[in-house]
């Protein structure tokens, strides 16, 4: 309590028509300390973070920098008091090369004022090797995976001397060992006394390096904790605000060993990427494609579907090989498939929650190529109220809904064509618990319907939560396939990194 | 949304048992009303549509002759015209793209019905039938080039502007043909009830390309494929033939509106059409259309025609040079742009 905090926003209270996005709100920042931000999607996270990044301006409250309050009405307002945010979506320039991206806005000059590359090459250097990552000043953005573009966004956060990094979600497309890498890189940021405010969903990130956790709920906090005297499910049940008795759930109806698979692949390959990949999966099961990112696990999915291009083996549905050259033949198949980025390839953002559902339907809404608004809205009604979305929400534009309502629409858009084979590339990703408690639930279902069901996923508690069956993959490879009963987390980390045995 | 409502949905099926019959009655009537009246009055059109309807009064005021038949068949002539080729970009905006070919697809339809009517001596319908056709196939180079061979539309179009043109200059050796028999030359200079054919012809094409938008899969295609391609491809939308179909419905109404053209000047001539790309794509913006694809509607591309052919015969009959016109025409587009984009941050 006497330590001074380093950043203290309080009271700030920002409303929109209709909504108060954040009411009286405190949140305090030490030095060198690790503060997690955690709450459902929704609860004003992202506000409060855009209000101290000077993006948002608040209607109430102030903020104190070492004391002093401060006016943060713009993002260089921001930055000039010490403050650096790291958002979702990366802002980093894919075509200019790392030491560019580092020093965007703060270029070295030569005397003859040219931009002195070599100069900024030097720095950039200086500032990566700092980090303990290993990346070169000249190598291109666009060329580095999510992990080191992080990276780089943090150097930038560092040169610009940074005594407050705030992450938003940063592990949201890591995979383990990236994340790990982060985790280590912001337990150093501690040492060299910057304070972190991290916002995560994942329990076991924030309980391995923050210091407090403040819990957000509806615009408003709910409580602050020392991390070392709560557990999560304490954490989970203030942010949820009531108690989540299995996340995950069980399996409801037994499954038919002996029926014939809905879905065998036999040696599928496609470019570099898959090789020799088998498996099937029985009408009612769930197989989980685990692995690490880029093991080809989404690049098998993208081919059953007939979104890439098969260059060996079979698909067999209903044991009956078909070809599956395009998407239209695979949904012909009864095949359905919700894409890892629902952004870019799951919805139509500007469309409204009505279009967007009944997108793969359209046919059977239709008389003639003329489609009856009536049927639209009757099939766009039914599933929002089958998935728990609002139903006046259907004439929305999807892109304003939340990410786990998002995922919603675009399940609706494939259960509108009561698919026998659904496939789910990592349902979860940047969804709340609840919400993802809710999409667990919906699987369950749609498998206790006797729809087999293949979800890839990268959170090895999830692939061991949902799965029937796990199959590993790593490097293009199916390395083999686990019970869930007699899966571990080790066992599944061990075989998707190729290394005999993981130490937890 | 609670973890109870989840619950609460098992009991029903998740696996749509929806019976997709008509919708019950009692949301068709008042509700439904009142539900499009207020979506008339919110729509960002219902802003444009005051905007013309000042201007057709203010004109009315400011001007004796605005109000005349002769002005008024003049204007609904230009206006008619424009729309035509204005609707055919609507559809390929809507998808994300441009077509920057069409002026010179009017100077190379001018031309070739010239070519079959006049030097061939083919018969009128004949002739024009032929060069719409021709026309179309510029859309199907068009769209098959940017659909297949993945050159965006840009390029494509930029290039297909001037092969046209210099097409049509090269038939012609640069030199006009006249010489039309009056039953073509009805098709752009008469009238029924009083109101000119080419007039007639605009409303039929844009209710019927409102219809094909609103209504219809193809119409959902294209607002599909504008918004997110790649989600297109992955719900099973033929992609790349929505571009093509696109990219010849452009053309093709290019080539009506150069048919129109050709009748109402009675001449063929490969100057025809010069700049009406930019006109149209003016026009389109200008109704609310976004040059990323997947908004802007028939109804908005309609009052952005007449707003800029308005303004062009204001300034003529307050007697502003013409050579200050285009200089409006641009402020405009901007300003329309802007008020948009201004309106849509604040929402």
């Amino acid at each position: 309590m006497t330590e001074p905090s380093l950043i203290s926003m309080h009271g700030i209270t920002k409303r929109y028509p209709g909504v108060t996005a954040l009411s009286s709100v405190n949140l305090s920042v030490k030095p060198g300390e690790v503060m997690a931000i955690v709450g459902e999607n929704g609860a004003g996270k992202s506000t409060l973070l855009k209000v101290l990044a000077g993006a948002i301006n608040a209607d109430e409250g102030h903020i104190e920098v070492s004391g002093n309050i401060v006016n943060i009405t713009s993002p260089r307002d921001s930055q000039a008091c010490g403050i650096a945010v790291m958002y979702q979506e990366l802002n980093l320039a894919n075509d200019l090369n790392v030491a560019e991206n580092i020093y965007v806005g703060r270029e070295l000059k030569t005397r003859f004022g040219t931009v002195d590359f070599r100069a900024m090459e030097r720095g950039a250097k200086g500032l990566l090797a700092g980090l303990g990552v290993d990346i070169s000043p000249r190598e291109l953005v666009g060329n580095l995976n999510i992990a080191m573009r992080q990276m780089v966004e943090i150097a930038k956060a560092l040169l610009v001397a940074a005594r407050v990094v705030v992450m938003d979600e940063p592990t949201s497309s890591l995979t383990e060992g990236e994340v790990e890498t982060l985790l280590d890189l912001i337990r150093r940021l501690r040492q060299q006394g910057v304070s972190v405010v991290y916002v995560s969903h994942r329990m076991r990130e924030i309980y391995a390096i923050a210091d407090r956790i403040t819990v957000m709920r509806d615009g408003a906090v709910v409580g602050v904790r020392d991390a070392a005297s709560t557990t999560p499910n304490e954490i989970v049940q203030m942010m949820v605000g009531r108690e989540l008795v299995d996340l995950y759930g069980v399996r409801t109806a037994p499954l038919n060993l002996h029926a014939s698979p809905a879905l065998e692949v036999r040696g599928l390959g496609s470019g570099s990427l898959v090789h020799d990949v088998s498996f099937s999966v029985l009408p009612g099961e769930i197989l989980v494609l685990a692995g690490l990112i880029g093991a080809g696990r989404s690049r098998t999915a993208m081919t059953i579907f007939g979104a890439v291009k098969r260059r060996a083996g079979e698909i067999l549905v209903d044991s009956k090989p078909l070809a599956l050259r395009t998407p239209t033949e695979a949904m012909d198949a009864g095949i359905g498939f919700v894409p890892e980025d629902r952004k870019n390839l799951g919805l139509f953002l500007g469309l409204p929650v009505r279009e967007n559902i009944s997108s793969a339907s359209l046919s059977s809404i239709s008389r003639m190529a003329v489609v009856s608004d009536g049927r639209d809205r009757k099939l766009a009604k039914h599933f929002a109220g089958q998935l728990g979305l609002r139903l006046s929400a259907i004439e929305v534009a999807a892109g304003t809904l939340s990410g786990g309502n998002q995922q919603k629409v675009v399940l609706a858009r494939w259960l509108a064509r009561k698919p026998r084979i659904l496939i789910l590339d990592e349902p979860t990703r940047g969804v709340d618990v609840g919400a993802k408690a809710e999409i667990y639930q919906l699987i369950r279902h749609i498998a206790a319907e006797g729809v087999a069901v293949l979800v890839i996923s990268s959170e090895l508690t999830e692939v061991l939560g949902i799965a029937d069956r796990i199959l590993v993959m790593r490097e293009g490879y199916g390395v083999g396939e686990l019970d869930a009963r007699d899966a571990s987390e080790n066992r599944v980390m061990a075989m998707a990194t190729g290394v005999q045995e993981v130490v937890a | 949304m609670t973890m109870q409502d989840v619950t609460n949905n098992q009991e029903n099926t998740v696996m749509g048992n929806a019976s997709l019959g008509p919708s019950d009655p009692k949301e068709t009537l008042g509700g439904r009303i009142k539900a499009r009246v207020w979506r008339v009055l919110l729509a960002r059109e219902s802003t444009l549509a005051g905007v013309v309807l000042l201007l057709v009064v203010f004109l009315s005021f400011a001007s004796p002759y605005f109000m005349t038949p002769g002005n008024m068949t003049v204007v609904g002539r230009q206006i008619g015209l424009a729309l035509i080729i204005s609707v055919g970009m609507t559809f390929v905006i809507l998808i994300g793209g441009i077509d920057l070919s069409v002026g010179s697809v009017v100077a190379l339809v001018s031309v070739l019905t010239g070519e079959f009517m006049v030097v061939s001596g083919l018969p009128p319908a004949i002739s024009v039938i032929l060069a719409i056709a021709c026309g179309a196939l510029v859309g199907v180079l068009n769209g098959t080039i940017n659909a297949y061979v993945g050159i965006p539309s840009f390029v494509v179009t930029l290039g297909m502007l001037a092969v046209a043109r210099g097409l049509s200059l090269g038939i012609t050796s640069g030199s006009t043909i006249s010489g039309f028999p009056p039953e073509f030359l009805y098709l752009g200079q008469g009238s029924f009830l009083e109101i000119p054919i080419p007039v007639w012809i605009a409303a039929v094409v844009a209710l019927g390309a409102h219809f094909v938008l609103t209504r219809t899969t193809f119409g959902r295609h294209v607002y599909f494929v504008g918004s997110n391609e790649e989600a297109a491809k992955l719900s099973g939308i033929q992609v790349r033939r929505i571009k093509v179909t696109v990219f010849v419905i452009s053309a093709s109404l290019a080539a009506l509106a150069a048919v129109l053209e050709t009748s109402r000047l009675s001449v063929g001539q490969p100057a025809a059409g010069n700049g009406y790309e930019l006109l149209a794509i003016g026009a389109a913006v200008i109704g609310g259309a976004s040059l990323f694809g997947g908004v802007g509607g028939i109804l908005g591309t309609a009052l952005g025609t007449s707003l800029l052919l308005l303004i062009q015969n204001a300034l003529i009959l307050l007697g502003i040079s013409a050579y200050w016109q285009q200089v409006f025409s641009g402020v405009i587009i901007v300003a329309a742009v802007a008020l948009n984009m201004w309106r849509k941050k604040r929402n």
